[in-house]
């Protein structure tokens, strides 16, 4: 009876995961499959071999923001962590502030403020580009996601058990030690977690790159954009998009194979 | 035998609250030592100070006679038994142990030798490859005490480590405790508010209430002649009443006269007297004798335990003969059962 109960409390997500995501998954698959005329064929996924460049260059921009905001993220929920309760109540906010408004919009501030940047160096002769490269989309990569790598290694730092380092400092650890075999290892689920929350969306951007790059470096979000609004070829579109969540299902795979003295290697 | 550590004119406080005041105690090599009292009253304090894990605002940690206080914890040699354990949840049972080697850079061949030794200690040999939480409280418990034993610390600091066990575990382990400080020949300094625990395994106690240290001693002397009315009711039950010392070797309360054996307090003073309640006995009451009438009885297995009401003071006596409620009753209590304590001023 118990068990039929929470069966029950299930059903609605059961009906929104077949309406909003086996579904559309298939729309994709079948779309991926076919071509205009709704017959079976490779084209579309032969066809994305052109898009190889803009494949690599995605994954190394979002590899790169999430390596940037790993490093910075760990640093600041470290320093996060130490505050007081009011200090924690302070950084959190500041933190999570720039979330409250809206994501365009904050990405073109972030373009002035970048062009703004251009024009003083510029005027100070400094020929270093900065605005509509490369570099200002992983920035506004970066800025856009630390936060979700903040938030749960902040959380797996805060549900450590301080007892646990007083140990290993007493056993002889010094703070770098007490730091690569005590903390580090017990806060991997949040890194983990972390991870996946910056690499996954940060891969699949469009509308960062758009504003930020130029329009001169397209990532693969913005093919997928293209294909499906501005080219309307819906089926290649969807074969992209097919690539790209096999690819982050076969990187998440590996990941989550790897035990955790090799993910603490890999950092 | 030496100080292995001195603690002089300690003095802590956690916002604004005084914890340790002038505190002075010196601790002698290969003693078993326990920090005896209530909770609040500054032990795990001073234990966290050995450690390093608190630094004094004012005052001196000597170990083997060389000032450490300002050494910071990793590289002081005491090792710590926490409470509740602090074992790495991410590491087994064996890579707990060997903590301290692996952090020391020890050979891994020397490392296997040594925390097989340590399991043997601690009776949990063919354990190394379980995972810590899975574990009993007690098992546990063994895991700590090999981990920080294996640095072969001179000093071995325990803070409440049995507070977490049953009744019948917490026996056992107190003898086991006991049986591992002997063989491994080192001092344990240990913190307990279980005065019965605090009885059982050291070779000296301190009794300490906020912040002050009370009386420092075998458990025989805390137990047998405490100095003050907190000791003696905090170290086992006792009656506590006030009484006067007419001369030496008499004493007088509840207006009956009692052959005692202390001495050196004076005429007519004012004192504290202590009674244990398995040193009143009872008999039939006969004129000029100390009476009263049982107001209740419990029966706790190995004895009665009565209460007594005399003229002005209810007495907690525990005997093996049984009086029923309203029975009139004399307690008869011989010389060397009767403490006298100098009122506090």
């Amino acid at each position: 009876m118990g068990k039929l109960k929470n069966k029950l409390v299930a059903v609605p997500y059961y009906i929104w995961a077949v309406v909003f995501i086996v579904v559309p998954l298939l729309m994709i698959a079948y779309s991926a499959f076919t071509n205009e005329d709704g017959a079976f064929t490779f084209q579309n996924i032969l066809q994305i071999g052109i898009y190889g460049n803009v494949l690599l260059r995605s994954l190394l921009y979002a590899l790169i923001a999430t390596v940037c905001c790993l490093l910075l993220g760990y640093l600041l929920a470290y320093c996060m962590a130490q505050q007081s309760e009011r200090g924690k109540n302070i950084l959190m906010i500041l933190l999570m502030l720039p979330m409250w408004i809206n994501f365009v919009l904050r990405t073109q501030a972030m373009q002035d403020i970048l062009d703004l940047i251009q024009s003083w160096m510029e005027a100070a002769g400094i020929s270093l580009r900065i605005s509509n490269t490369g570099f200002a989309i992983v920035l506004g990569l970066i800025y856009n996601y630390l936060p979700f790598m903040v938030l749960p290694i902040f959380t797996s730092l805060e549900k450590l058990d301080k007892r646990v380092i007083e140990a290993a400092e007493d056993l002889g650890a010094n703070r770098m030690q007490v730091f690569r075999k005590v903390i580090l290892p017990l806060t991997m689920p949040g890194i983990g977690s972390g991870v996946i929350m910056v690499f996954v969306p940060t891969i699949s951007t469009f509308v960062i790159s758009e504003k930020l790059g130029g329009a001169k470096y397209n990532l693969i979000g913005n093919v997928i954009q293209e294909q499906f609004l501005t080219v309307y070829n819906p089926n290649v579109g969807a074969a992209i998009s097919l690539v790209m969540l096999l690819i982050m299902l076969f990187i998440l795979i590996i990941f989550s194979f790897l035990d955790d003295e090799t993910k603490e290697g890999l950092l | 035998m030496e100080n292995i550590i001195e603690l002089k004119d300690i003095h802590v406080s956690f916002e604004g609250e005084v914890i340790l005041d002038h505190f002075n105690l010196n601790i002698k090599d290969k003693e078993f030592v326990t920090f005896l009292g209530p909770s609040g009253c500054g032990k795990t304090t001073t234990l966290r100070t050995i450690a390093g894990f608190i630094q004094p605002s004012q005052g001196k940690v000597l170990f083997e006679g060389k000032d450490i206080t300002a050494l910071p914890p990793h590289k002081r040699q005491v090792n710590t038994v926490f409470q509740r354990y602090a074992l790495f949840p991410h590491y087994n049972v064996y890579d707990n142990i060997a903590f301290g080697l692996r952090i020391s850079k020890t050979d891994e061949k020397e490392i296997a030798e040594r925390v097989s030794e340590m399991l043997k200690l601690v009776n949990l040999k063919g354990f190394e490859k379980r995972n810590v939480t899975s574990l009993s409280g007690g098992q546990q418990q063994r895991v700590a005490i090999a981990r920080a034993l294996i640095n072969n610390p001179k000093v071995l600091l325990l803070d409440e480590p049995l507070g977490a066990l049953d009744l019948k575990l917490r026996k056992g382990m107190q003898t086991e405790l006991k049986r591992i400080q002997r063989q491994m020949g080192i001092t344990f300094i240990y913190v307990t508010h279980d005065q019965e625990e605090a009885l059982t395994m050291s070779d000296t106690v301190v009794v300490m209430k906020d912040g002050l240290i009370q009386q420092i001693g075998t458990p025989e002397d805390i137990y047998n002649e405490p100095r003050n009315p907190f000791v003696a009711d905090f170290i086992g039950e006792s009656n506590i009443i006030e009484g006067l010392m007419l001369r030496d070797l008499l004493v007088k309360f509840e207006g009956v006269e009692f052959p005692c054996v202390d001495k050196g307090f004076g005429e007519n003073k004012p004192v504290d007297v202590v009674v244990r309640p398995e040193d009143i006995e009872i008999t039939e009451p006969k004129e000029g004798m100390l009476c009263g009438t049982v107001e209740s009885v419990t029966f706790k297995g190995v004895h009665y335990e009565m209460m007594v009401r005399s003229e002005n003071y209810l007495w907690k006596i525990h005997s093996i003969t049984y009086k029923e409620i309203g029975t009139r009753v004399a307690m008869e209590i011989i010389p060397e059962y009767i403490h006298i304590m100098a009122k506090e001023v």
